[in-house]
């Protein structure tokens, strides 16, 4: 990108010196969840149009459902829902111009994490305590 | 995202406070029913109360999933093949669309 530099000057080191940081970590779990999210709403697309074809072509996808790797899947789905609704929430916030000292915006990253497996906790009874009703 | 970064700026952050209450329903109800039978499954896919909302959340995320799509497409591929990944992006989204929204045709509208 920057082709050949014109003279020694170091050029930035942004790749290879880092440090740990909260926000980095929400920020790239943000496009990591985001990437996730698209492929599991494809995944629920195919399954609606299992559903709608018939018993035949919905025998894999229940199996799969209820598969030990169905279930891992479907964690895995949720938690990733969860997290990158809550930070997406962090990230309205800031639009709004708040949110952006150093000591809350980390405290804020730190609490979507948590916040993210809460939810997903969350979610997770509520859809057993309504299994057979809803 | 050039020369309509605003609208999309704004298309983002609304398809994202609409895809909120319509993912908290989705995945509640996703863990009430993984374990159905087919026909508990038809039968409750087919309402239009459910399969409504379902083709919006699948329409709306595929959206708002597209635009998150190109952000990092052209954040990380600069060369030709950015072209071909932005088409592939559109590609998908559009036919994840059309393929909820056909199924949702055939449980709730057809016949």
């Amino acid at each position: 990108m920057a082709g050949t530099p014109s003279s020694a000057r170091p050029l930035s080191p942004h790749l290879q010196i880092w440090r740990f940081t909260v926000t980095m970590a929400a920020s790239i779990t943000q496009r990591g969840t985001g990437v996730a999210n698209f492929a599991g709403v494809a995944l629920i697309a195919a399954w609606l149009f299992a559903v709608a074809q018939g018993p035949a072509f919905f025998a894999p996808v229940g199996a799969l459902l209820t598969s030990p790797i169905g279930g891992v899947v479907l964690a895995g789905f949720i938690w990733s829902l969860c997290f990158h609704m809550l930070n997406g929430l962090r990230y309205l916030y800031w639009d709004s111009g708040r949110g952006f000292k150093p000591a809350t915006a980390r405290a804020t990253g730190w609490a979507v994490y948590v916040g993210s497996v809460a939810l997903a906790a969350l979610i997770v009874f509520a859809g057993l305590a309504a299994r057979g009703g809803a | 995202m050039s020369k309509k970064g605003t609208s999309t700026f704004v298309l983002q952050r609304a398809s994202a406070v609409v895809l909120i209450p319509l993912a908290v329903w989705f995945l509640i109800s996703l863990v009430a029913h993984a374990g159905d039978s087919f026909a508990e499954m038809q039968a409750w896919l087919s309402k239009p109360t459910t399969s409504i909302p379902f083709a919006a959340l699948v329409v709306i995320g595929a959206y708002h999933g597209r635009i998150g799509l190109e952000e990092v497409i052209v954040d990380y591929i600069h060369s030709w093949m950015k072209t071909v990944f932005l088409t592939l992006s559109w590609i998908a989204a559009l036919g994840v669309m059309g393929l909820a929204a056909w199924s949702v045709y055939q449980l709730s509208f057809a016949g």
